[in-house]
């Protein structure tokens, strides 16, 4: 299994699926190799359910393995880098044209389109030098190890995928988890298009997180309809039952997301200002980083929302958390969301989500509000509902529990695990 | 004749730790001891020891001949009395030396004269009180926050009849032909007004150090130099005041030791004084030594000392200060009307108008004097754990926790 996230290894909703995912798939006594960006040449031999957690690592090089010693944990293998090193390409001579010539191709057969993928990947700019290094490393890796299925996660490990899949024989099974439409919010980098596209087209299967994501990947990527399956994500419920823990007496809204054009922030602010004018005892938070983050902090102070609505900045597991068990309403009114797994874990925390139609989780969940992401007024009069009502309140938060204790990694990994034995 | 006033601002603010939207509720304690610790310990070595030190000196070498003033904040003397109590023993003793005029501002180094009359009298009143205590002098002069002065605070301050004198900034756009060296008039004629020189307090108190600068180094042969072409000189036989105003961090921890800073202080009084034409002076004698009558000036929006603007910018020129604020004094009044007094000493320490200045978005790059003084990396980060802090006590009050 390829993929560019994994706990503790940047737990953003990418590293958290991969987890449930790799869990659940290892309790149905699936063997996992696992290769994710570090800066030394290692994999995870996952083989029970609870490797995913204590992430055991193999050395390709057991002199290496040696240098770090018994006790060598995954933050080891991570630290000061927030991806992963240089050192593979800034050592000695090697280019990356020489190493791909001299070590990467070797053994390679039966893809085309090896040209087009170089071009792509000696190009610079966020993201690609990583990319080069994560490639060549996974390749090597790959070498030394004997699989029956390559899964591999995004555009990120794409070229790493096809790679293997040209060096083993074996199959790729592309995982869609976003796609740059969702996450550009507009054109979007070409170079990454075209890896996406590459990997729909070249794949021998794939699989999107929601129909949402199928219809973009058919459509903008002529994905044929034959190799898609959707598996919808799903998540660890380890928290139902707790009693909330309030922040504010007050009914409290909660927003938590990158704040960014696609999740739809400024929407956000915009139903907070309307709620407010009418309903005074109402509190909104939000959460999280992004590149919009200064200009809604801004816009939120000019309204003269006082301490209405506070904003939480970045947050620790355990905030993140403390704010779902505070939270009456969960909002999530993203522009364009391929699953969406934060209103699932609010649910399960017993808040009631509002979510935008424009989301794969709104393909799965009967008891959350569909609202499309622009329709503030519609947003605002749900609302003002729960808040005036708060025994819908409460009847549509036990629902919202109920609801989302049964959607489990069980059901998901079931058919993966399918796909697996018919690929 | 030229009368030197040289008065020295002491403040130092409780800064905020990052207090987390989590804790609102549970913690309540919004200040970083630590980083208050360190920086009153650091201010203390550098500045307020060494300083305190000379200026003692100098006043019993020149007998009564070099006077000084200062005002001190109540949160610098109750952080002193925490964290050094040997520096807020130099400072009774400068009080004792009879070479000193200590003044009053608010206690909290606040901004409450521009959001609420009432609570900007009982800071002063709070202020005078502590002075007195701890020095055993009253005093008789007022300078607002940051040298913040309009017509509406000097007819807020009428109502304490004890200052008959303010200090405040000599900004261009209220003096316009005028010089600061004369002493002014409120609007009202209530109060006198000494007006700061800022080129000459400023070569002090910034471009002392500057390497750039055509002037460096400043030497006090050059300064005096300077004061002795000043013009009207002994040509109209009026009085002149040349208030050199400025922070007292000044000296050594804005320029520090080595740049030479206290040998310019030490060397000061001894070449001003061997000439007849001038003297130094507390601003609570102008009053009696005054041989005209003051113009009356007008100032109808609010001036102050900070930037080049001099106006109330670097600390309510954006929506994230005027919405902290706006919130803060709302709910100041609501502790009050509610006689919630354990709440009050805590709430008014978000008063303080440093932790306004750090949310203040102008001027914030590298190397910048806002970004300097303020311990955060951004100022809506600044913004942040302030409205969690004031979320905190407004949950305390309306939940009598």
């Amino acid at each position: 299994m390829l993929t560019w996230e994994f706990p503790p290894v940047l737990t953003g909703g990418l590293g958290m699926a991969c987890y449930g995912m790799a869990k659940a798939l290892l309790s149905a006594g699936i063997e996992i190799d696992l290769i994710i960006p570090t800066n030394e040449e290692v994999y995870f031999p996952l083989r029970k359910p609870e490797d995913a957690d204590s992430m055991p690592i193999a050395f390709i090089d057991p002199s290496r393995g040696k240098k770090f010693g018994k006790r060598v944990k995954i933050q080891h293998l991570i630290e000061g880098a927030k991806y992963l090193d240089m050192a593979y390409f800034t050592t000695g001579e090697k280019t990356f044209k020489s190493i791909w010539e001299d070590e990467i191709l070797k053994g390679i057969k039966g893809i085309t389109s090896l040209d087009f993928l170089f071009d792509i990947l000696s190009k610079d700019g966020p993201f690609f030098p990583e990319v080069r290094n994560y490639t060549a490393k996974a390749v090597n890796i790959a070498k030394h190890l004997d699989f029956d299925v390559i899964h591999a996660h995004d555009w990120l490990t794409s070229p790493a995928a096809l790679l293997i899949k040209g060096l083993s024989g074996k199959p790729w099974i592309a995982h869609i988890h976003s796609t740059e439409f969702d996450r550009a919010g507009g054109a979007g980098d070409s170079r990454i298009h075209n890896l996406e596209y590459m990997g729909v087209q070249l794949a021998d299967k794939l699989i999107t997180v929601s129909s949402y994501t199928s219809n973009i990947i058919i459509e903008k990527y002529l994905a044929d309809q034959n190799k898609i399956k959707v598996v919808h994500n799903a998540f660890f419920v380890e928290t139902t039952g707790k009693p909330k823990q309030r922040i504010f007496k007050e009914p409290t809204v909660v927003f938590i997301g990158r704040i960014t054009l696609q999740k739809g922030p400024d929407y956000f602010l915009d139903v907070a200002k309307k709620v407010l004018r009418k309903e005074k005892k109402v509190r909104f938070i939000m959460g999280g980083k992004g590149d919009m983050e200064k200009e809604i902090i801004h816009q939120a102070a000019s309204m003269g929302l006082g301490t209405k609505f506070l904003f939480a900045g970045f947050l620790t597991r355990q905030d993140l958390e403390s704010i779902l068990s505070a939270a009456d309403i969960f909002i999530m009114p993203s522009v364009s969301e391929p699953f969406g797994i934060a209103p699932l874990e609010a649910m399960s925390y017993g808040a009631v989500a509002i979510i935008s139609k424009q989301s794969g989780v709104a393909e799965i969940i009967e008891s959350a509000y569909k609202v499309d992401f622009w329709d503030i007024d519609k947003i605002v009069s749900i609302i003002l509902d729960l808040v005036k009502n708060p025994k819908r309140l409460k009847e549509m938060s036990e629902k919202s529990i109920e609801e989302v204790a049964k959607i489990r990694w069980k059901e998901a990994a079931q058919k993966i695990l399918d796909i697996y034995t018919n690929t | 004749m030229l009368h030197i006033v040289f008065y020295f601002q002491v403040h130092q603010p409780y800064r905020l730790r990052q207090y987390r939207l989590t804790e609102i509720g549970k913690s309540g304690n919004y200040f970083d001891e630590e980083l208050n610790r360190n920086i009153i310990n650091k201010v203390s070595d550098k500045c307020y020891l060494p300083t305190n030190n000379l200026l003692l000196e100098l006043i019993e070498k020149y007998e009564g001949a070099f006077k000084v003033s200062f005002s001190i904040t109540g949160t610098l003397i109750e952080q002193l009395r925490q964290y050094r109590p040997d520096v807020l023993d130099t400072f009774r003793a400068l009080a004792k030396s009879g070479g000193t005029e200590f003044l009053g501002e608010t206690y909290y180094h606040s901004l409450a004269s521009l959001f609420d009359e009432n609570e900007f009298l009982e800071q002063v009143q709070l202020h005078s009180k502590l002075i007195e205590t701890e020095f055993g002098l009253k005093p008789r002069t007022f300078r607002n926050t940051e040298l913040i002065y309009s017509d509406k605070i000097s007819d807020i301050i009428s109502e304490l009849p004890q200052f008959k004198m303010i200090l405040t900034e000599g900004a261009d756009k209220i003096l316009k032909w005028r010089s600061p060296l004369y002493a002014y008039k409120s609007y009202t004629k209530r109060h006198l007004l000494l007006l700061k020189y800022y080129r000459l307090s400023d070569d002090i108190a910034f471009r002392f150090s500057d390497k750039g600068w055509v002037e460096y180094p400043l030497k006090v042969e050059k300064f005096i130099d300077w004061i002795e072409k000043l013009p009207l000189i002994e040509k109209t036989g009026k009085k002149l005041y040349l208030n050199l105003f400025m922070d007292y961090e000044t000296f050594g921890e804005h320029q520090w030791s080595d740049t030479g800073i206290f040998e310019f202080v030490k060397n000061l009084p001894k070449h001003v004084l061997k000439h007849n034409f001038a003297s130094f002076i507390w601003p609570s004698e102008v009053e009696d030594s005054i041989n005209y009558e003051p113009e009356a000036l007008s100032v109808k929006e609010p001036i102050s000392w900070a930037d080049t603007e001099r106006d109330l910018s670097a600390w309510l020129s954006n929506s994230l200060q005027w919405n902290a604020s706006k919130t803060f004094y709302k709910i100041l009044s609501n502790i009050k009307a509610s006689g919630r007094k354990d709440l009050l000493d805590t709430a008014r320490k978000l008063s303080t108008s440093d932790l306004y200045y750090y949310m203040c978005t102008k001027y914030f790059q590298d190397g910048d004097v806002h970004k300097y003084f303020s311990p955060y990396s951004a100022p809506e980060d600044a913004y942040m754990y302030f409205m969690h802090a004031l979320a905190d006590l407004e949950k305390r009050l309306e939940e009598g926790i």
